[in-house]
């Protein structure tokens, strides 16, 4: 077997917020790990066999990896922009390959059917063409000039706008989306999409957002996205297959799902296989 | 609705008109199980992200791009259908032969059984016949037919004589009841040996 | 009327679902039960010490049990809810009410092990919750057979609400509702009520409105 291309990624393992000396059992790609806070107050994460892993606090959360990162986690410059509120909004688990969660995320053409009257609604329901391109000098996929009319695009939007968002997948776990900001025009909101593998076809999705928004209570703002990823999980739950199909041959993409096709192929062109399909059974 | 068949699990739903179709339960758009979608007028959508299907199952519609006729290869597949006397029938391959009639029998109820026929029929203490399995059960005569789904469930369609009123009806369905425990625990003692 | 209310809760969706259905308007007050478990904090053990949500505030009144609060939202605005016009029907709402705390013992705690990663003995969670799921779909065949669509009647009672959100949701906790024929009929006629309204992981039933269509220009 070769080696797994996706070993030496940051994976996020935990709250940064939450952690205690009792610490949590979690697991990376079928690896059990414990994830706790050591005596000396910083992180420390174990694989199965006791060794200790790379540690990393970024974003709300605890990073690690089961390999040797080459690279520094992924940088968000808005995350450090004074004015946002940085809300952690708490794991859910999804019986579904992580490569599905992070496709659903990408995928704006659903709002009118599952995130009915919310982000979008019928008769509302086309996507005008975007821009979609692999960024070869950071080595990631973009999705820009995404517009779609939402009935209530934000915890602080008051009636139907169109919305205009970016992508970007800037690890094969975790994508990044900037939408516009309806109390300041100008800036973008940026919603997250941090995602665990805990084994091919199991994940610990954790959302997270750094929004413009002094009005809604954090409460609020949890709730809001919680209940957008809860939707979602009852569709990730019943696609089939489980993992994600990179075998063209298996699913049928349209203009719309330009961002999925790049995502997909740039995950094939990096061996990022885990939990994907290759060959149609 | 959700269905197994010998071929695979299908989306079985009933167009505003009546007629009924059996669809293979997955979008072949991004795999979506179709049985968790939307029935409008003559056309199945889906859940996801709309797409909806005519009955022969061929695609109409493509809800992010309304201007856009479908090409005709999306579509999925379809296995035949038969709606005769309440119970439906799906034929894997073209059929050769029309369901069974019942003549004089009304359908009750279907249950699922997390047993196979032999279990079924150990704690019915009789074997089934072409499917059809006739015996006791709390002094109350069934009529089971019995369709297996895989190896160790068994889909259980009740079925009570034309004109049974209330009171019989439900005895019958605590009747089955009864028999769906015995078969499951008939199995348990033998996993448990 | 005040509502310490969660979301992803079945149980609040409960109170907000009869409000909503008999057109009482509730003051949401967002609680952060996850990941923030603001439910255990001590503002809320003041109010409520079994450390639970939802709880209804109205006056001096404070109700920690759904089964109360929907008894008491039906009384107030709309008390053919309650199903109490023979003693037989009076008597099978009272009997689904208290199986709707079975089914969040079993369904529910499947839910949260698998969805939110409480603890749990998930084989055992999700045998009970099937159980409990047969006895609803045997009872639903029985009131079918009677010529009547809900539980304890022809017309839905707070019965109906009180099994309705976690029967709903048990896909959730990974427990299927496929076999269940009864159940689907019931919990369409549900969703297709006046003044039903949804929670996450309930999808909207798209087939109530035609296709809609755009009009010229609005685009
Ligand atoms: N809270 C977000 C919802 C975002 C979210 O997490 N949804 C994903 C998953 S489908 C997505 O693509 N959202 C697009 C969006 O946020 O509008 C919002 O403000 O709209
Ligand atoms: S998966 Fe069915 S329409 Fe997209
Ligand atoms: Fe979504």
């Amino acid at each position: 077997m070769t080696r797994n291309a996706m070993i030496d990624e940051w994976y996020p393992v935990g709250l940064a917020g939450q952690l205690d000396t009792h610490g949590r059992q979690t697991a990376l790609m079928g690896e059990p790990i414990g994830v706790r806070l050591g005596a000396d107050g910083n992180a420390k994460v174990t694989g199965s066999n006791g060794r200790a892993l790379p540690v990393c606090i970024r974003y709300g959360h605890v990073w690690s990896s089961l390999g040797d990162p080459q690279k520094a986690l992924f940088a968000i410059p808005e995350a450090d922009q004074p004015g946002r509120r940085l809300v952690d909004v708490g794991v859910v688990r999804v019986r579904c390959s992580p490569l599905r969660a992070v496709e659903n995320f990408l995928d704006i053409a659903h709002f009118p059917f599952v995130h009915t009257d919310i982000l979008g609604a019928e008769p509302h329901t086309e996507v005008p063409n975007y821009k979609v391109e692999i960024r070869e000098d950071e080595d990631e996929v973009w999705a820009t000039q995404v517009k779609f009319y939402q009935p209530q695009a934000a915890k602080s939007a008051e009636g139907g706008i169109t919305t205009e968002y970016m992508y970007r997948v800037p690890a094969p776990t975790c994508s990044i989306l900037y939408k516009t900001c309806p109390p300041r025009p100008g800036e973008w909101d940026v919603i997250t999409l941090f995602v665990q593998p805990l084994a091919e076809d199991l994940c610990d999705v954790w959302p997270w957002m750094a929004l413009f928004d002094d009005e809604t209570s954090m409460a609020d703002l949890i709730h809001f996205q919680q209940t957008i990823f809860l939707q979602d999980r009852s569709i990730l739950e019943n696609q089939i297959p489980r993992l994600l199909p990179l075998d063209p041959g298996m699913e049928i993409p349209t203009r719309a799902d330009l961002t999925s096709v790049a995502y997909r192929r740039w995950l094939k062109r990096h061996g990022y296989i885990y939990g994907a399909q290759l060959v149609a059974q | 609705m959700p269905a197994q068949t010998p071929a695979g699990p299908i989306a079985l739903w009933r167009s505003r008109s009546g007629r009924a179709a059996a669809f293979a339960d997955r979008c072949p758009h991004r795999g979506m199980r179709l049985s968790h979608g939307f029935v409008r007028g003559e056309t199945l959508s889906c859940i996801y992200h709309g797409w909806s299907y005519a009955q022969a199952g061929n695609c109409l519609r493509i809800p992010a791009h309304p201007g856009l006729t479908p090409p005709e290869t999306i579509g999925v597949a379809t296995q035949p259908v038969e709606d005769s006397g309440g119970i439906i029938w799906i034929s894997v391959g073209e059929p050769t032969a029309r369901p069974p009639r019942f003549d004089g029998l009304a359908p009750l109820r279907s249950m699922m059984v997390e047993a196979g026929i032999a279990a079924l029929e150990a704690a019915a203490g009789t074997k089934a016949d072409g499917g059809l399995l006739d015996c006791a059960q709390n002094a109350q005569a069934l009529r089971l037919l019995l369709s297996p789904q895989g190896k160790a469930r068994t889909l259980m369609h009740v079925l009570v004589d034309e004109g049974t009123g209330p009171a019989k009806r439900i005895a019958a369905s605590r009747a089955a009841e009864t028999l769906r425990r015995k078969a499951e625990d008939i199995l348990r003692s033998e996993v448990a040996q | 009327m005040k509502l310490y209310d969660y979301v992803l809760s079945p149980s609040c969706y409960k109170a907000r679902l009869m409000a909503a259905l008999t057109g009482v308007k509730l003051d949401i007050r967002p609680v952060d039960f996850h990941p923030g478990a603001e439910h255990r904090g001590p503002e809320l053990m003041a109010l409520n010490p079994a450390g639970s949500i939802p709880i209804l505030e109205d006056g001096d009144l404070i109700l920690t049990e759904s089964s109360a609060m929907l008894v008491y939202l039906a009384a107030k605005a709309a008390p053919q809810w309650l199903g109490n016009d023979t003693a037989l029907q009076a008597a099978r709402v009272q009997q689904w009410l208290s199986f709707s705390h079975r089914l969040t013992g079993s369904l529910g705690a499947a839910r949260l092990h698998e969805m939110l990663l409480r603890p749990g003995d998930i084989a055992t969670l999700q045998w009970q919750g099937m159980a409990a799921l047969r006895e609803l779909e045997a009872g639903l065949v029985e009131q079918h057979i009677r010529g009547q669509r809900f539980l304890a009647s022809d017309r839905p009672t707070i019965a109906d609400v009180a099994c309705f959100p976690y029967v709903a949701l048990a896909p959730d906790g990974g427990v299927s509702l496929d076999p269940y024929p009864s159940i689907r009929l019931w919990s369409r006629a549900i969703r297709s009520l006046e003044g039903f309204i949804e929670m996450p992981g309930i999808h909207r039933l798209h087939e109530l409105k035609p296709e809609p269509v755009l009009d010229a220009g609005e685009a």
